[in-house]
């Protein structure tokens, strides 16, 4: 049981980072200007490098290769949050999403560095410069852009009204929740949510953007059982296209 | 568009008049130096542009220290580094300095003084003085600051003028070594090239 | 990784002649001496124009030579590969951006060349014009063509400027990641199934005109470059540079039981050079000028990502800092 619960957790994680980090690596020799598009590449690279480095976990307990793990499988069977999937739009989009799932993301893995499971601890512990470096850059950028010209700030105030739902979705409740913290694996996502919510109060509140009361706002759930908004599947079969003309080919 | 790449066939529509862009949106210029190692001086890489000190830290870190190894870095506004003359052969820029007004102990700050010292290298930093004016500052560099050879340029800043990396941002470099993919070393493929060679010839 | 086939057409020297002859005969000694030109150092006004000219291109070969090799970072198969052509793409971006800086120490702004790209008067390496169809077509691209921009880029780090020597050296290091990857590719595709070797076969065959291409007219057809070679701007001719190229590259294509669409590409044993049939200027020059299969996209896709992040840099403006020229 307590295995099952692990494997969820790790699947969840790293199919976040590998959907989101490819979504953001769209954005490379595209970027608004050349110091941010290699400074978001970077952080895509970490995304891809972390979700690699779970994949890894997931294999020796048992689960297939990571490029068989991460290339073959369909949409149903990622346990990814819809938050991570939907397309980039413009940059508002795609900075206001860095900020909401990495600031989580920070959190969680501040929790990851007292895990009882062991690798996942050290992994927290060997990552926590990239998740350092991840929210300085999008609380530097939100702040800047949150406080500069009405476009800006109109821009991001639509983005985040759109993403916010989406992003309540990555504390999706989990059916393993309990055993999750009994185990002292990891401290729930009940507690992450709390945390994380008073922490995007407070990045948001430096800036001229408001947020939506947490009480109204509807949670976008599905994600972590495999229910996905249509953008999922095209995302897979292009990013498969090459690895499946030979799946056994060594590339 | 029609393209063969599936993310320019994902690009919004936008009209193909050419118009030049508003002057500027050119941002500023901050200069960008870095530690290598523990042991080595912080070096100057190059600029970034970006809106504000901040920013430029947050971009000069990914921009200049992505690869290979970096302990810390800070940035300047290029506006903050004053510079000594520019001197070649066997010319000291110490030797060239304007005058300095009379010292008068006052308003005294740390600046960091950067030596030039050979031409077609970068600047590197030497170590701190205190002084009121750029200018006093390299006086002082120069009775305090030399090892005998020629220096061929000088750039004083004001410490307080400089974007230090914190105590706690030490961490942000901690996870580069292990990101062995951006290292030529990690492509190894020589086996498989003489296994598929040694095939061949049979 | 790019820089190659940098074009100088007919330049006119009648400038030099108005020079403060004194000047210009210590500049000439101190390139002479092997010394390095920095920004605030005298130049002669043709010097300046023409390092502008040739870093700006460069620097504009590298944002542009990001787009065929881009097209496959969404489609890298495998963990490795992925990590690997996101990271190299993104070093040609940042290649750019210290080549930008390089030249704007000469006095030119990056939105000036960037405007001068977009609106045509400022070229790019020619090579980027064709498509990148396969994967195979990225893994050609990484290896042979970062392959022939490192002999031309190792070259120009030995020129005059202070500051595009520094980004060179800077950007060679970061290259020979860049050649590894891009061999280790090569490698997996030609030792792999019948199709992987059959689709980087299709990529040699696509590409190698354009490769030739790559290095610039032949020098019997080019311009005169003298003044630029005792100036070191210029640190080779486009026929050394490809004839280089060729010494160190076909033979390990050929290695790999690859062949190339030249019949009369062999090794000249008495001049030491290589012979091949005279590739096609006509063709060079009338896709430079703009007539070749990819250069309306790739100059559309860089004025769309310049206007939708034009509110990006619109909003970090700020009346607290101010452009100023890079100091080194």
């Amino acid at each position: 049981m307590e295995n099952i619960a692990l494997k969820e957790l790790l699947y969840k994680i790293a199919d976040d980072q590998l959907i989101l980090g490819h979504r953001n690596s769209e954005w490379t020799g595209m970027g608004p200007l050349l110091e941010e598009d290699i400074a978001f590449s970077s952080m895509a690279q970490d995304k891809v490098g972390q979700s690699y480095a779970i994949y890894q976990m997931l294999h020796q307990l048992g689960e297939q290769e990571p490029d068989t793990v991460a290339f073959m499988r369909n949409a149903t069977q990622f346990h990814n949050c819809q938050l991570v999937e939907l397309p980039n739009g413009e940059y508002d989009f795609s900075l206001i999403r860095h900020l909401l799932f990495d600031t989580a993301e920070y959190i969680r893995f501040d929790y990851l560095s007292t895990s009882s499971y062991q690798p996942l601890a050290d992994l927290a512990g060997k990552i926590k410069g990239e998740l350092q470096y991840h929210t300085l850059h999008a609380n530097t950028l939100i702040k800047k852009l949150g406080t500069a010209t009405e476009e800006s700030i109109n821009r991001l105030q639509h983005s985040l009204q759109v993403a916010l739902p989406y992003a309540l979705g990555i504390f999706e409740p989990s059916p393993y929740e309990n055993i999750l913290i009994e185990h002292k694996i990891f401290k729930g996502e009940v507690a992450l949510q709390q945390a994380w919510q008073e922490k995007i109060e407070f990045i948001i509140s430096k800036t001229q953007l408001t947020l939506t009361d947490w009480k109204v706002l509807q949670p976008v759930y599905g994600g972590r059982v495999g229910r996905h908004t249509e953008h999922l599947q095209p995302l897979l079969d292009e990013m498969s296209e090459v690895f499946k003309i030979d799946p056994t080919a060594e590339w | 568009m029609k393209s063969l790449d599936p993310r320019v066939n994902r690009l919004p529509e936008i009209s193909n008049e050419v118009k030049p862009k508003a002057p500027l949106d050119q941002l500023g210029t901050f200069e960008v130096f870095v530690q290598a190692k523990e042991n080595k001086p912080f070096q100057h890489e190059g600029i970034v542009h970006a809106s504000d000190i901040e920013l430029a830290f947050v971009l000069a870190k990914e921009t200049f220290t992505r690869r290979f190894t970096c302990v810390a870095l800070f940035v300047t506004d290029t506006r903050d580094v004053f510079v000594s003359p520019l001197t070649e052969s066997n010319i000291n820029a110490y030797d060239v300095l304007p005058d300095a007004t009379e010292n008068l102990k006052q308003n005294e700050e740390s600046f960091l003084i950067f030596h030039l010292p050979k031409r077609g290298k970068q600047h590197v930093l030497v170590g701190n003085v205190m002084a009121s004016s750029p200018l006093e500052a390299m006086h002082q560099a120069k009775n305090t600051l030399q090892d005998g050879k020629p220096v061929f340029n000088v750039w004083a800043i004001r410490e307080n003028a400089i974007r230090m990396t914190s105590e706690e941002e030490l961490i942000l470099w901690q996870s580069l070594p292990n990101k062995k993919y951006r290292d030529a070393a990690d492509y190894k493929a020589g086996d498989k090239l003489t296994r598929f060679l040694e095939k061949n010839k049979s | 990784m790019y820089g190659g086939g940098n074009t100088f057409e007919g330049i006119k020297t009648d400038s030099v002649a108005q020079e403060d002859p004194i000047l210009l005969a210590a500049f000439e000694a101190k390139i002479e001496r092997g010394e390095k030109i920095e920004p605030t150092d005298w130049m002669p006004a043709l010097y300046r124009k023409q390092l502008i000219r040739m870093i700006e291109q460069h620097a504009h070969s590298e944002i542009i030579g990001a787009l065929p090799e881009g097209t496959w970072i969404t489609r890298a198969p495998g963990f490795k590969r992925k990590l690997s052509l996101m990271a190299k793409v993104q070093d040609e971006v940042g290649h750019a951006q210290l080549l930008y800086s390089a030249a704007e120490t000469l006095g030119k702004t990056r939105e000036e060349m960037i405007d001068d790209l977009l609106n045509g008067k400022s070229k790019y390496s020619n090579i980027f014009n064709y498509p990148a169809f396969t994967w195979a077509d990225s893994c050609f691209i990484s290896w042979l063509v970062d392959a022939g921009a490192i002999v031309n880029q190792l070259a120009n780090a030995k020129g005059s400027y202070g500051p595009y020597c520094r980004a060179l050296e800077r950007i060679c290091a970061e290259e020979s990641f860049h050649l590894k990857y891009g061999h280790h590719c090569v490698i997996y595709l030609a030792t792999g199934t019948e199709k992987q070797r059959q689709m980087f076969q299709e990529a040699i065959n696509r590409w190698w005109a354009p490769m030739m291409h790559f290095f610039g007219p032949s020098d019997k057809i080019s311009a005169h470059t003298e003044i630029l070679m005792k100036w070191k701007v210029k640190m080779g001719t486009n026929d050394d540079m490809r004839n280089q190229f060729l010494d160190m590259y076909v033979p390990k294509i050929w290695e790999l039981g690859f062949t190339i669409p030249d019949s009369n590409l062999k090794k000249n044993v008495e001049t030491g050079r290589w012979d091949y049939t005279e590739p096609d200027w006509e063709e060079f020059k009338r896709v430079i000028n703009g007539d070749g299969p990819c250069n309306k996209e790739r100059i559309a896709v860089r004025r769309i990502a310049e206007e939708r992040g034009k509110w990006v840099r619109e909003a970090l403006k700020s009346p607290s800092v101010a452009y100023v020229t890079p100091l080194a």
